[in-house]
């Protein structure tokens, strides 16, 4: 598979948590790239620095050292206005719970970062995105009535609506059932292949990794294996060798 | 229990402040109001046990309860031989104290405009008697001598030599400053000016050949008890006996019941911030306990028995109340002296020395706070209790939210019964104390009656307000946050609603009253102007009057003088009663007659009144009838009704009489309000103006619209008073509603990181925050709006001819204030909501 020029990529990334003695180093330098149209999953066991590395992928925090840049942008040069603009119409978000505003509609929330931006609604994109991710029924509702699945699909949709750089996706599948798990997964798998998407997803689930093109493991604040993606049962071997 | 409620208050100090900040500004109004008043008392007190501490027993005008505006006759001149004669009395001396006008250097009235008046009084010759210092010159000795008190020679430049203009009963004239005083060792009475001189040329001054008091001395080994039996016969009815102990605790005691009302009046407004303070404690207790709901739910299942679980919350609160009413306390003593200013501001002045922290002031201001807390925190303590075990293991546990279906039903009886209150006070209750304490306890019934009804008007009102937070997805969020929790947002409105109610009934009253003087004056005056005295109400020589009568372009002129007398066998009655000049009052009133026309005015000769309808329908009479009355000495007086007038205008009162009879029956020859009717074409006002300046300087000329203007803004300055008097209670519902927002907030952390997130901007967040907060205070404004119409109608019903005029212009400039008042609540949780760390926010739980 051939993909195109890096959307996403660090150099000699660090962070370190607290000073002195008890100073805790989440990441170690880490270099990489993620080029567009790839969906990458990142795993690594827990204290790895796998979210810490996804909160800096996306400007959510601020490194210690070392630099990131994202769809052209060093983001150490963006003040937070900048960023805000920078997440709201170049990246998108799937968390693994609370991704949606409780007042708004399954609609108003998938619309959410393109109304923030007072920008124009690309009608005919969010229909499609409506009929990929198969709410069209659901689209009044307000989250508190819909199901889990239902409202982790409305947040890949809001993900999308902007078709940003790059999706980044905190344990995505992390409060679901493994049905509902593998149509998120499908639908994030979709979005590169049928959309053009470009996805980086935080997980620890080996079924998920293995949807993904590429698999990034972290152990200890370091990159200890970067390759193609495997099946469930080759990333579960890589694992129990990591760990 | 007792640890953790200590705990529950300490792990949230922010909160804390919050919650305590609307306990304190009630209660420091509590005790600023007992501080205040307590140092005036005190201060009085103290001036009047100086003043008599050197006389034995002090003879003063007869008590009598004739009229509340005419003094008793002043005692004779002959009197003090009479007392002469009496064994065991060592000296014996007259004295006056009367008010008179004192003119300052620029001519015009030593405060003028203000509440505070000027006296005329006489030195004493006895060294005993006087409590008179004089720091500089000496005393008047001589005819044209006078002395000035040095507050006032302070304050108006006034040195020894320096002439200074009087007028007492006669006409303006000048005396010469010889000195310059200080009385019972305190230069400051409030304000009021102080102007000495000796006994006879007091006399002169106030036309007055005798005495308001008569001060004697007891012989060597006489108490003065033993005088005052010994002089008691002697005087019998012409005078009223007591030793100089007694009458310095009756004047202390008469002082403090003329200021009575202050108190009350200072307590009532503390009575609103802490009831609205009730409601922001409510509020904070109803969110923290809902927030605390799986903190309850581990206690339970810990073994916590429901009734330990109450005991906790409601010692949080027993706890707050009590730290809230120390510190009110310690808060009331500095606005003590801030409410003496404020008083000043306004034109009411009054002396107070030192500051006086009495035990029922510390007693009375923490009781009250840790009522109003315990009280508020009731129904939240209750609540907890209905967590269930359960709920610790839960992680979205929440009380469950039911919709009481009592709340409204409640609601609506406390409205009714609220109304049905005041509609009582105003229409059945008798006297001023039960009319408005009726009317003070129905609105408060009302108040939360509509406090409870409204969480279901909360989602019509926020809707119909709901356009300010603006378009686009942050206007839209404000509106859908604002109605999440109808209840919270609810109390937060209602707390609001109180004080804008208030402020939209006083400035709705306000400006009716002035409409009404305004058409009182329309309809009721065929004259183009009207004499008063300068300070606006006081009783002026009647030589004014005749002088202004001579003026050339005057045509005629009407006084008309103001009685309150006390009715036959009920000393708690009493009757206005409006001394007119018949001989004029066609041509300068415009009488509405029921019974009779403008020829009957010639029939108000010698013993006959005209009555009011009402009155006459009271008194069950009609022309031809007889009413009989109370005069000076205690007299009976028998009227015979001669005509009945259907004028519901300010200036004429229930029952209307000669002036004639004013003087022979009630002793009263001095005019309180004068029409004066031009020669057609002729303006000759400014020739009074001079005659007044130059001669009469007591009294003043306004032309009609002048004196709609001075009355319309007393009106208003009594507003303003209210207005800063009620801001308390406004900045206290304007607490409340940060705290809802800031606490909200907390509750939508994650919410708030999720937007921030996905890319909405700071400005955005705030932008949010200021919109829910615009619409809570616009539901308060609006509800706010709705009651203090609903209680201006209902009291502008109470008042005979009174219409009320909604000014539509203030109230919505009161609508818009509301807003931005609550713009002005969410700057700081706005800011707080949009600096919170993203990261932070996405992992709170």
């Amino acid at each position: 598979m051939l993909w195109g020029m890096n959307i996403v990529s660090t150099s000699e990334l660090r962070r370190v948590y607290g000073e002195g003695e008890t100073a805790v180093h989440a990441l170690r330098g880490i270099t990489t790239a993620f080029p567009s149209g790839q969906f990458a999953a990142i795993m690594g066991p827990s204290g790895s620095g796998k979210s810490t590395l996804m909160h800096l992928l996306a400007g959510l925090d601020r490194p210690t050292a070392g630099s990131v840049l994202v769809d052209g942008s060093e983001l150490a040069d963006l003040d937070d206005k900048a960023l805000t603009r920078l997440r709201r119409d170049r990246l998108g978000f799937v968390f693994q719970a609370f991704n949606l505003v409780p007042v708004l509609s399954a609609e108003e929330n998938i619309l959410l970062p393109v109304t923030i931006g007072g920008g124009d609604v690309d009608r005919e994109w969010i229909d499609r995105l409506i009929d990929t991710v198969g709410l069209r029924d659901r689209l009044r509702h307000r989250p508190a009535e819909m199901s889990g699945g239902q409202q982790q699909r409305v947040a890949v949709a809001r993900a999308l609506a902007t078709r940003p750089a790059v999706i980044f996706a905190d344990e995505p599948t992390g409060n679901l059932d493994s049905r509902t798990s593998g149509e998120i997964l499908d639908l994030l798998r979709r979005s590169v292949d049928e959309l053009g998407q470009t996805v980086v997803m935080v997980t620890h689930e080996p079924f998920a990794a293995a949807v993904a093109d590429r698999l990034l493991v972290l152990a200890d604040g370091r990159i200890v294996h970067d390759g193609e993606a495997e099946t469930a049962d080759g990333v579960l071997d890589l694992m129990k060798a990591v760990a | 229990m007792l640890k953790i409620a200590l705990r529950g208050l300490l792990a949230r100090r922010l909160r804390l402040v919050l919650t305590l900040a609307a306990i304190v500004a009630g209660v420091m109004l509590v005790s600023g109001t007992y501080v205040f008043t307590d140092t005036i008392n005190r201060s009085f007190d103290r001036i009047f046990s100086a003043s008599y501490a050197g006389i034995d027993v002090a003879v003063t005008r007869p008590d009598r309860p004739e009229s509340e505006f005419t003094d008793s006759p002043p005692l004779p001149a002959a009197l003090v031989d009479r007392i002469r004669g009496v064994e065991g009395v060592e000296a014996v001396e007259g004295a006056l104290f009367d008010e008179g006008t004192v003119l300052g250097k620029d001519g015009k009235r030593i405060n003028e405009g203000g509440g505070a008046p000027n006296f005329i009084t006489s030195v004493s010759t006895f060294e005993d008697f006087s409590a008179v210092e004089v720091p500089e010159g000496r005393l008047p000795q001589r005819p044209g001598e006078a002395a000035i008190d040095k507050a006032t020679a302070d304050r108006e430049g006034f040195d020894v030599g320096d002439p200074i203009d009087v007028q007492g009963a006669g006409e303006r004239e000048t005396l010469r400053i010889v000195g310059v005083t200080k009385v019972a060792g305190v230069d400051n009475f409030g304000g009021a000016t102080i102007l000495a001189t000796t006994l006879p040329e007091a006399q002169r001054l106030l036309g007055n050949p005798g005495y308001d008091e008569i001060d004697v001395a007891a012989e060597q080994g006489l108490t003065p008890e033993e005088l005052a039996a010994r002089l008691r016969p002697v005087i019998g009815r012409d005078g009223t006996v007591r030793t100089g102990d007694q009458e310095a605790d009756e004047q202390t005691s008469q002082i403090q019941d003329d200021l009575s009302f202050l108190n009350t009046a200072l307590l009532a407004f503390a009575g609103i911030a802490l009831f609205v303070g009730g409601f922001s404690i409510f509020n904070t207790f109803s969110i923290t306990v809902a927030q605390r709901t799986r903190e309850f739910g581990l206690l339970r299942t810990m073994g916590a028995s429901r009734a330990q679980v109450l005991r906790s919350v409601l010692a949080e609160g027993a706890l707050l109340g009590l730290v809230g009413g120390a510190v009110g306390v310690g808060a009331g003593i500095l606005v003590a002296s801030g409410l003496r200013e404020l008083m000043q501001a306004f034109g009411f002045d009054v002396p107070s020395q030192g500051t006086v922290v009495e035990s029922r002031t510390i007693i009375v201001a923490i009781v009250v706070g840790l009522l109003v807390t315990v009280l508020a925190s009731l129904a939240p303590a209750l609540r907890a209790t209905r967590v269930s075990p359960l709920a610790a293991l839960r992680e979205d546990a929440v009380i469950e939210h039911r919709r009481s279906r009592v709340a409204p039903i409640l609601g609506g009886v406390l409205l009714s019964a609220g109304v049905a209150l005041m509609v009582a006070g105003l229409f059945f209750a008798s006297g001023e104390t039960g009319t408005l304490s009726l009317l003070g306890g129905g609105a408060a019934a009302a108040f939360l009656g509509v406090a409870l009804l409204s969480p279901r008007l909360v989602g019509p009102l926020s809707r119909m307000v709901g356009f300010v937070a603006g378009r686009g997805l942050t206007g839209r969020l404000a509106r859908e946050n604002s109605v999440r929790q109808p209840g919270r947002t609810a109390v937060t409105a209602a707390a609001l609603m109180v004080g804008v109610a208030l402020v939209a009934f006083a400035s709705i009253f306000a400006g009716s009253t002035g409409d009404f003087i305004e058409r009182n004056i329309q309809q009721s005056s065929r004259s183009q102007a009207v004499v008063q005295n300068t300070d606006g109400w006081s009783p002026f020589p009647h030589a004014t009057t005749r002088a202004v009568a001579e003026i050339d372009g005057v045509a005629a002129v009407t006084a008309l003088r103001f009685l309150d007398v006390v009715e036959p066998g009920d000393e708690d009655e009493s009757t206005g009663v409006v001394g007119i000049d018949q001989r004029t009052a066609a041509r300068t009133i415009n009488l509405t007659w029921d019974r009779g026309d403008d020829r009957t005015w010639e029939r108000l000769r010698g013993d006959t009144a005209i009555l009011s309808k009402d009155e006459a329908e009271d008194r069950g009479v009609g022309v031809g009838d007889r009413i009989t009355v109370r005069t000076t000495g205690d007299q009976l007086l028998r009227l015979e009704v001669v005509g009945i007038h259907d004028d519901e205008s300010v200036f004429l009162g229930p029952i209307l009489v000669s002036n004639d009879i004013v003087k022979a029956r009630w002793g009263d020859d001095d005019d309180s309000t004068v029409f004066v009717a031009y020669r057609d074409g002729a303006d000759p006002q400014p020739a009074i103006d001079r005659l007044l300046t130059e001669r009469f300087p007591a009294a003043e000329v306004l032309s009609n619209d002048e004196w709609v203007d001075e009355q319309a803004g007393q009106v208003n300055q009594l507003l303003g008073l209210i207005y800063a008097l009620l801001s308390l209670a406004v900045v206290v519902s304007l607490f409340g509603i940060v705290n809802t927002l800031y606490l909200s907030i907390t509750e939508r952390t994650r919410e708030l990181g999720l937007l921030r997130a996905v890319g909405t901007t700071r400005k955005q967040v705030k932008r949010m925050i200021r919109g829910e907060a615009a619409i809570i205070a616009l539901i308060g404004s609006v509800l706010g709006l709705g009651l203090g119409v609903l209680l201006a109608l209902l009291v502008g019903q109470a008042i005979d001819g009174f219409t009320i005029t909604i000014p539509v212009v203030s109230l919505l400039v009161v609508l818009v204030l509301g807003g931005l008042a609550g713009v002005l609540a969410a700057i700081w949780p706005a800011r707080r909501a949009a600096r919170m760390d993203v990261l932070q926010a996405l992992a709170y739980e």
